[in-house]
């Protein structure tokens, strides 16, 4: 019986090895050789034509939108050897050694795509060529970003927060909210896109909320969660929101979604004293402070605020939700002496009529980029959310703040944007193409602060985005993989040692106490 | 000895077919008692029922892991739950075949083979499946465990010294594909070599090392830490299914103790064989026990079914199913057996809508304040199970996409699902969820052909201007937008101010004046009638008008009248319970009920219905 067993492997064996040698033999190697020309450049999935793309990305695979048997694409440049893709699938998938070498010989030159379709009646055809940029500037290594079904309150599926090797097709789980039942992880921030220096929020029905910070090789545990978060660029501190987001439904708008903040306020851990500070200005009772951000030399604070127009128990919705509009604001911090400054404006919701949220400055401090909306604080739900830009160089020479609409916006939600650490490259969420679907969108920045036209993250299977029922969002630069992930987190969450902080205000009321016991399932933005 | 050969074929024949008997009743009892294609469907339960796509990606995504290989030919199998013949019959099959793993093992280990033992696996799974759970991924993996071990045993019949390798490749090879089982494979090995070869050093090692190698190959290959390399075992899905977690417990448990109990048994009997003790054993064990296993096993069979059989389950969940199969007629069947249920009086209610029948016979059936439109229910996924179709009935797309995509973040990513997201986002106008939604599909098994139908017409036709249902829901969507936090008549005012032909609108409107017993909105809707084509005022409007007239209030008719039996009935109805009982509503109920215990009259007075006989 054993024999025979044997035997069978070793025919079956010498079977498949012979079909496959044939195979390989009698495949006949395809060429392109007449052709007919159409002038117009061939529809393509993703759109990467007319872009500017790091010269350290992926290969950007893509599907050749237009009928054949047979596709050709043939990508090439100033220097290198051109790249032949031969498929009998629409789907172009690019090799990837000779997609880095081309690249990285041609920093700086055009990017061409020359498209050919077979098809049965009249051969080849070659349309037009597709040209792209490849910049000089790298972009960095990694993004992280988190993955999630579409949430509407609860949150019971799968959440994670994964990292992405910008340069291959490589996506590592950080953390996934399988590891510590119906849960939610979120609001990961690194301090200057180091992947050493992060704050990671994750909620547990049985942990409670809690903040993993990864300060260089030590992870530990704070015994509450930060809300929108931002690192001051010495990593000392991180300054942080308390929101109260409760959220309610459309009937008839196209995003079904939305949320307020009922109540906000401002406080700031101090990661060496692990302790939690606030400030006058950064908690009023009046006010509703949130998205705070750090300017590139850590001497002012950026954050959104409006003045709170309805009581804390009240009806809910409140009236006149939909009216209210945010100002984003500053103020000076010394970091030696732990003071604060006075209040300044920015700019002001009234003069711009729109709704100011997610201030992010670029590394360089150059730039300062936001989020305008129709209304409220949460633009990745308003459909009229775009991004616009400040030039702070020049606000500082003038003492205004002109902002200017950014030509990569659609007609649908751009937010979540942030930047690399070279301030050559940013990254958003947008559902311009799949409505619901939020995904991640690059576009280069050069030194005149012009914003090129985006790509959208690669993916290895070009026809990945077209049944992902997943959205992208909170995308962040790292320069490299995070330092601790998965298990080593999950052990620290885990465990039973965690940084006790005394919190100097509850909710956005200032009062001194713990954090409220979360006993109710977890309500989720995204 | 000639006799004795046809005599020990008889005998090895009615042992074949009782054997099969419990198989064939085994099958039959899934196709047309429990009806597996109600646990494909769901209907808010189980919640571990598994996604299944075709293509590599799937594919490579879920064989990546350990377990993944199993979980994957699950998925692939359950798929086909939906088809009425052969998802008993792929069950069956797996039952069958487990029984057979387990007599093999048993026959191999020892001479008594306690072949009633090896009924009892399909028999919890029989249990388990009768309570409307999942259990046949878990059965897998146990399956391919035991064919493991018998591999195994099959390959060490002669002690080698090399048995050791044996183990630890087959072992690594089982939690690679197999996950959670390499358990039971360390452990009925373990205990086969410790007890019946009487390898004790190799036993122990089996036992003591199994653990160690599972996390060194999680580790080395799948870059797991301590917790992830065991975690496979323990699936998340137990925790919302507790029956799940029990099947797994008996079934990995039931081999180790078997063998455990049998060695015991052995060493009992060594001496012992004359005694009692000793020749209940051997009944046992021995071939008169292995006459009655079959019989043991049907009968037992029938008694967990029995204790296991919830009614009550399965009608939720045949309900549900009919619902969204617009099986009216079985809707209205099954319901009728559970007044009292919000969620069957949800159903009745569509199904009396869609049959045109709610204006007249809502009140034969069981009703509620709180089942029209399930209030106070909106943090239970059963409701927004039944929901999603009910809005988009209505119009109310964005409240129906609020249900799926719930409904999705608790189930899964179910076809039913998609579909509906897919149709809501055309109707919507964003055809590029649609075609991500109908992307997803089209890599199912069963609705892949409609998916791509969609696709191609969104290509050719992005607006959809020639499909009905599109068109016909754009046509009754809401324009006037609200915040949505809990269920009011504005839901169904905003949807007649769109299209004041919504007719389900209209009726859904009246029903919840009715059951809320606001009389006064009732009536103020009534001038709407015109703007349907209803020949006659509905018998239940017209005891409601009566009932508000009676308190001396006007109603506009829009110049239609209440027809003479409803006036009549009306009358009667306000002797009996103001002549005959002086406005005792105790005492009237009776006969109340048994005469207009059909009618709003009835339910106005006692907020009950459903009670005539």
């Amino acid at each position: 019986m054993k024999k025979r067993i044997i035997t069978f492997g070793f025919v079956l064996f010498a079977v498949l090895l012979t079909g496959a040698l044939v195979y390989g033999l009698c495949r006949r190697v395809v060429t392109v050789d007449d052709y007919s020309t159409i002038d117009r450049p061939a529809k393509i999935y993703p759109d990467y034509s007319s872009t500017v793309i790091p010269p350290n990305i992926a290969p950007l695979n893509f599907m050749v939108q237009e009928k054949g048997s047979y596709y050709c694409a043939r990508i090439y440049s100033e220097r290198g050897e051109p790249i032949e893709v031969f498929s009998r699938s629409p789907k172009i998938l690019i090799p990837i050694d000779p997609w880095y070498e081309l690249l990285d010989k041609n920093k700086g030159e055009e990017l061409h795509f020359d498209i050919f379709v077979r098809t049965d009646s009249q051969g080849w055809i070659r349309f037009g060529t597709i040209t792209n940029s490849i910049a000089n500037e790298d972009i960095d290594g990694y993004l992280v970003y988190r993955r999630m079904h579409p949430i509407h309150t609860l949150t019971k599926g799968r959440v994670g927060i994964y990292q992405r090797d910008l340069s291959n097709f490589d996506e590592l789980v950080v953390f996934d909210n399988r590891d510590y039942m119906t849960s939610c992880v979120n609001c990961h921030t690194f301090c200057q896109n180091r992947p050493d220096k992060v704050l990671l929020g994750v909620r547990s029905d049985i942990q409670g909320a809690k903040t993993l910070l990864i300060n260089r090789k030590v992870v530990s545990k704070i015994g509450t969660k930060l809300g929108y978060t931002a690192w001051h660029p010495s990593g000392k501190l991180a300054v942080y929101s308390i929101n109260n987001l409760p959220m309610f439904f459309h009937t008839a708008r196209n995003e079904v979604r939305d949320t307020f903040d009922l109540n906000s306020a401002l406080a700031y851990f101090v990661v060496d004293s692990q302790t939690i500070k606030t400030a006058p200005e950064l908690s009023r009772e009046s006010q509703l402070e949130t998205w705070p951000v750090w300017s590139a030399d850590g001497r002012h604070l950026y954050f959104c605020r409006t003045p709170m127009i309805w009581p804390v128990e009240g009806k809910f919705p409140p009236k006149g939700y939909d009216k209210v509009k945010y100002d984003l604001v500053r103020i000076s911090y010394d970091l030696e002496r732990d003071k604060w400054g006075e209040l300044e404006k920015v700019l002001s919701a009234k003069d711009t009529g729109l709704s100011i949220a997610m201030p992010r400055l670029s590394p360089d401090g150059r730039w300062l980029t936001f989020c305008m909306c129709d209304y409220g604080y949460f633009p990745p739900w308003q459909q009229s959310s775009d991004l616009y830009v400040v030039d702070l160089k020049t606000a500082q020479e003038t003492g205004r703040y002109e902002y200017n609409r950014l030509d990569v916006n659609s007609d649908q939600s751009e937010a979540w944007h942030s930047w690399s650490s070279n301030s050559r490259w940013i990254v958003f969420s947008s559902k311009r193409e799949h409505g619901v679907f939020t995904r991640c969108y690059f576009s280069y920045v050069d030194e005149t602060g012009r914003v090129y036209k985006p790509l959208v993250l690669p993916q290895k299977d070009p026809a990945f985005y077209g049944r992902c029922l997943e959205t992208f969002n909170t995308p962040e630069f790292v320069i490299g993989p995070v330092m601790a992930t998965g298990e080593r987190l999950l052990r620290i969450f885990r465990g039973s040692d965690e940084v006790i902080v005394d919190m100097p205000i509850t909710m956005a009321t200032p009062k001194a106490g713990t954090m409220p016991s979360y006993g109710e399932p977890w309500v989720e933005r995204e | 000895m000639a006799r004795i050969k046809p005599l020990q074929k008889l005998r090895k024949l009615s042992l074949n077919i009782d054997k099969r008997t419990f198989f064939i009743l085994f099958y039959l009892y899934f196709w047309l008692v429990i009806d597996l294609r109600l646990i494909y469907h769901g209907g808010g339960m189980p919640l571990n029922f598994p996604v299944f796509y075709r293509g590599w990606a799937f594919f490579g995504g879920t064989v990546l892991y350990p377990g993944g290989l199993v979980e994957y030919v699950s998925a692939f199998l359950a798929q086909f739950f939906c088809i009425r013949l052969v998802g008993p019959l792929i069950v069956t099959i797996q039952a069958w075949l487990i029984w057979l793993c387990c007599s093999s093992i048993l026959k191999a280990s020892s001479e008594r083979r306690l072949k009633w033992v090896c009924f009892v696996p399909p028999i919890v799974l029989l249990g388990s499946y009768t309570r409307y759970s999942y259990p046949f991924g878990v059965a897998m993996a146990f399956l391919v465990a035991l064919g493991f071990v018998r591999l195994y045993m099959f390959l060490t019949s002669k002690k080698r010294p090399t048995d050791i390798l044996v183990f630890l490749c087959l072992l690594m090879i089982l939690y690679v594909i197999g996950g959670g089982g390499y358990l039971l494979f360390a452990g009925v090995c373990g205990i086969y070599e410790l007890l019946f070869k009487r390898r004790l050093i190799l036993g122990l090692v089996f036992l003591l090392a199994s653990p160690v190698v599972v996390h060194i190959e999680g580790v080395v290959f799948f870059d797991f830490g301590v917790i992830h390399a065991f975690d496979n075992f323990m699936s998340r899905s137990y925790e919302d299914d507790k029956d799940v977690l029990v099947v797994v417990y008996l079934l990995y448990s039931l081999l180790p103790a078997t063998l455990v109990g049998l060695w015991i048994g052995e060493l009992l009997l060594k001496g012992k064989g004359s005694g009692r003790l000793g020749q209940f054993l051997l009944s046992c064990g021995g071939k008169a026990g292995g006459k009655l296993s079959p019989l043991l096993g049907i009968v037992a069979g029938v008694v967990v079914a029995y204790f296991c059989h919830s009614a009550g389950i399965k009608a939720q969940i045949a309900v549900n199913y009919y619902s969204c199969n617009r099986m009216w007629h079985e809707v209205l069947e099954t319901s009728a057996r559970y007044p009292h249920s919000k969620l069957m009086n949800h159903a009745v209610n569509r199904a009396l809508y869609h049959t045109g029948r709610l204006t007249k016979d809502m009140f034969v059936y069981g009703q509620s304040s709180g089942a029209l439109m399930l209030s106070g229910e909106t943090e239970s996924p059963s409701a927004w199970w039944r929901l999603f179709d009910t809005y988009i009935d209505l119009g109310h797309m964005n409240l129906a996409e609020s249900m799926l995509v719930l409904s999705i973040d608790a189930y899964g990513e179910r076809p039913l699902f998609l579909k509906r997201l897919a149709l809501i986002n055309m109707v919507k106008g964003d055809t590029g969820a649609a075609r991500v939604y109908l992307g997803a599909l089209s890599r199912t098994l069963f609705d892949s052909d409609w998916a791509r139908s969609y696709l191609e017409k969104i290509e050719s036709d992005p607006n959809l201007s020639t499909d009905e249902q599109v068109q016909h829901l754009r046509s009754i969507m809401p324009e006037i937008d609200r915040d949505f936090e809990s269920l009011s008549d504005s839901i169904f005012l905003d949807l007649l101010d769109k299209n004041k032909g919504n007719r389900i609108a209209f009726e859904y409107l009246a029903a919840y004046y009715l059951l809320t017993n606001r009389l006064d909105k009732f009536a103020g809707i009534m001038g709407r009638l015109n703007d349907f084509n209803y020949i006659r005022i509905p018998r239940v409007y017209e005891e409601a008008i009566l009932l508000y007239r009676f308190t001396g209030k006007k109603v506009e008719l829009g110049g239609r009248a209440i027809s003479w039996e409803s006036q009549e009935r009306f009358r009667n109805f306000c002797n009996v319970y103001l002549r005959q009982y002086g406005g005792n509503k105790r005492e009237a109920f009776d006969k109340l009920a048994s005469d207009y215990g059909d009618s709003y009259l009835f339910y106005a007075l006692y907020r009950r219905s459903g009670l005539k006989k």
